[in-house]
């Protein structure tokens, strides 16, 4: 996440609760406040944590950042507690204490729970903030009544797309506008997985078109592809790995084109990536099977192989760092070969003519040579399209080069 | 194309299958031809000796009396019931009392489409005879195969294959080297249309055929490029293997049997230890397997380069 916003200003869109949020931090510095915390809600992905981290940075402050699993039980709590009760940090400045994802709090299984939190922030020296999806959750109706309550909402689809015309110009990526809005309007503005949806897209690009992206429609964003694809490649249990194909809205081909693109990406181990590739080409032995037998109960070995056969392979891959999730290549040559193939076929068709050769024979056998030959060597190239009756658009197709091209249409006029 | 330019005209003219040659100019003499099934490896001659068998039945103007269907373009049953029968029931005028049907990759044809085909070569054998070319003749129904006079198609020899090149160089003037044969029969292994597609592919460069000028030009038109893909993936690089590949099967249209069949010829010439080869060739083994058995022929080649690549590294890790 190389674009994460580093101050307040910087921050796509909510300056109505972002102003909110900053003139409550700048009134501890003049008395304690009555709400010690803050109370940040709204949906997934629009920025929340990434303005309290930004606020921080801009007051110079120090962020104690915890998450759900941090406060389970009550020792983490005291900790917690502990933290917050001094306003100043060690070192001498200013301290923010951050609660995030507070809706992974079961409530009464765990141990310290959302009472233990209302206590804490009913007593805190230092602003306390919390996170949450839905502020609402009858949970949280005490722990509320202590809290500034200060809503996010979606940013608009324009000001999304800004931001991500801001990377790409920033990562040298030419995209067209379309392209963005696109990606902007899928994810219904969630920012979070706009930008991983870029850079899963334009991954190792310095072009993004419409047709790069459009794709997208098919996927829903409540599951995205990416999380399935993370229960499957950093899965531990088989039956972890399989539930994702339920989770996953595309058809279980489409899936196994993501797997299949992103193993190597994930597991770099040799002998890993051997085992987990050894997985997908047992499941397209069952696809054969499939096909020739039209038995479709194969299925489910299938997914077996290509699910938990995956998973299990991973036995010396050390994970370290973010690895993107890239959209399956093959996928996108296939839509963009379209017309390649199209072309390749109707010259095919002409060779057919006057070779007694297949069309598609003659596009795997003959085009290679045509090739060679359209480069090379202008005069025979032109003996050879007139013969076969070539149109100008397929000389330049097999030539490759508008300059070669025309030199031998001209020599055919 | 120098492939038509100097394909034969007559079964006088053509250069090898001297016993199939024989028979069919006795099938020319005598009027009559049966059912045929020329069965072989491409570039041997079987589309070839059809035409030339026509030609000397009907004369020059044999393209009235004979039908050329591909039925790898057109392999459904419907073009056996539309085509292939409108054809075959009407009659033929003038000396000879049949047509020719010249059927071209008909191992291509699905299994109904051959039920079909049968029905209709029964049916009208008196207008019209059929010949099939197949690379494998055992993908031809049994009951169509025994209505058929099977002929088997053999690469032509070395003699015959240089012979033939030489005489197109020197009508085209074209300086061709000894090695610079050679090496075309090297990558071309005896498939004649292939190996005057490279001879010409090579002389539009306009310099005296060699080896290299063979290589370079085959380089991009046949899939000698396995080689490097079997490096690419010992050393490690599965991203840069799996690209190669990918460019191979759909750029350049390679099968996935093709590469499988050089992947094994190049482990036995690679330099590693004589227990290994045998170790890998294992390997391409199964891969070999599955690849008939899979859907898909780059997963299986792909999964076959990830075990390259796990060799590769255990093969370093023991040095």
């Amino acid at each position: 996440m190389r674009h994460k916003p580093k101050s307040l200003a910087e921050i796509v869109g909510n300056a109505e609760a972002i102003q909110k949020f900053a003139d409550w931090i700048k009134s501890w510095a003049t008395s304690l406040p009555k709400k010690r915390a803050a109370f940040l809600y709204g949906p997934p992905g629009i920025g929340k944590t990434i303005a309290v981290e930004a606020l921080a940075n801009d007051f110079h402050m120090e962020l104690v950042e915890k998450n759900a699993s941090d406060y389970r039980t009550e020792e983490a709590i005291n900790r917690f507690a502990g933290l917050a009760s001094q306003y100043s940090s060690l070192f001498g400045g200013k301290r923010i204490v951050l609660l995030d994802e507070l809706d992974g709090l079961t409530g009464t299984a765990d141990k310290g729970g959302v009472g233990a939190i209302t206590e804490i922030v009913k007593t805190a020296m230092c602003p306390v903030v919390l996170i949450s999806n839905n502020a609402y959750d009858p949970r949280f109706t005490n722990l509320r009544s202590h809290c500034l309550l200060i809503e996010f909402k979606k940013p608009p689809v324009g000001e999304v797309a800004k931001h991500l015309k801001r990377i790409c110009e920033h990562e040298g990526i030419l995209a067209e506008e379309s392209a963005l809005k696109f990606i902007a309007q899928r994810s219904e503005g969630d920012i979070r997985s706009a930008v991983n949806d870029l850079q899963a897209l334009a991954q190792g690009k310095k072009r993004l078109t419409y047709d790069d992206v459009s794709w997208l429609s098919h996927r829903d964003r409540q599951d995205t592809i990416f999380n399935v694809l993370r229960m499957i490649l950093y899965g531990r249990t088989c039956v972890g790995a399989k539930q994702a194909v339920d989770m996953a809205d595309v058809d279980i081909d489409m899936l196994f084109e993501w797997i299949y693109e992103n193993v190597p990406a994930h597991l770099t181990d040799p002998h890993d990536l051997a085992k987990a590739m050894d997985a997908l080409s047992m499941a397209d032995v069952f696809r054969g099977r499939i096909r020739t037998t039209q038995d479709w109960s194969f299925t489910r070995y299938v997914i077996d192989y290509m699910t938990a056969g995956v998973a299990m392979a991973r036995q010396n891959t050390r994970v370290h760092g973010w690895i993107p999730f890239k959209f399956p290549e093959r996928i996108q040559m296939l839509s963009r070969s379209k017309a390649d193939r199209a072309m390749r076929l109707s010259i095919g068709r002409k060779i057919k003519r006057k070779c007694h050769i297949s069309a598609v024979g003659a596009s795997r056998e003959v085009l290679p040579y045509l090739r060679i030959i359209f480069k090379n060597n202008a005069n025979m190239a032109a003996g050879i399209a007139k013969w076969l009756d070539l149109d100008v658009e397929m000389i330049s197709y097999i030539a490759g080069d508008e300059e070669k091209a025309e030199a031998i249409v001209k020599l055919l006029s | 194309m120098w492939t038509e330019k100097y394909r034969p005209k007559t079964l006088h003219d053509m250069v090898d299958q001297k016993e199939i040659v024989e028979r069919l100019k006795s099938f020319a003499k005598s009027k009559n031809v049966p059912h045929c099934i020329f069965a072989g490896p491409p570039g041997t001659g079987k589309t070839t000796a059809a035409l030339c068998l026509a030609r000397d039945l009907y004369g020059e103007a044999y393209r009235e009396h004979v039908m050329e269907l591909n039925a790898s373009d057109e392999r459904g049953i419907n073009v056996v019931r539309e085509t292939v029968k409108t054809f075959a029931r009407a009659r033929s005028i003038g000396e000879v009392p049949f047509k020719i049907m010249i059927l071209d990759e008909a191992d291509n044809m699905t299994a109904d489409a051959q039920q079909a085909l049968r029905r209709t070569m029964e049916r009208y054998t008196e207008t019209c005879r059929f010949i099939l070319c197949a690379n494998y003749s055992g993908k031809i129904i049994e009951p169509i195969q025994s209505r058929c006079a099977p002929f088997r198609f053999t690469f032509l020899p070395r003699n015959e294959h240089d012979k033939y090149l030489r005489h197109i160089a020197e009508s085209e003037n074209v300086k061709l080297l000894s090695d610079g044969s050679d090496a075309i029969f090297e990558v071309c292994g005896g498939d004649l249309r292939r190996a005057i597609n490279t001879l010409q592919a090579a002389a539009s460069l306009n310099k005296p055929l060699d080896t290299k000028i063979v290589y370079l030009i085959t380089g991009r038109a046949s899939p000698s490029d396995v080689q490097r893909l079997l490096e690419t993936a010992m050393n490690g690089n599965f991203l840069e293997a799996r690209k190669q590949l990918r460019d191979m099967i759909q750029k350049y249209g390679v099968a996935g049997s093709d590469i499988i069949r050089q992947i094994h010829t190049e482990i036995f010439r690679a330099d590693i230890p004589e227990l290994w080869k045998i170790k890998l060739a294992d390997i391409v083994g199964e891969a070999d397997y599955r690849l008939v058995e899979g859907a898909d022929e780059e997963v299986q080649l792909s999964a076959l380069l990830a075990r390259l690549v796990e060799s590769g590294s255990e093969l370093r890790k023991a040095k």
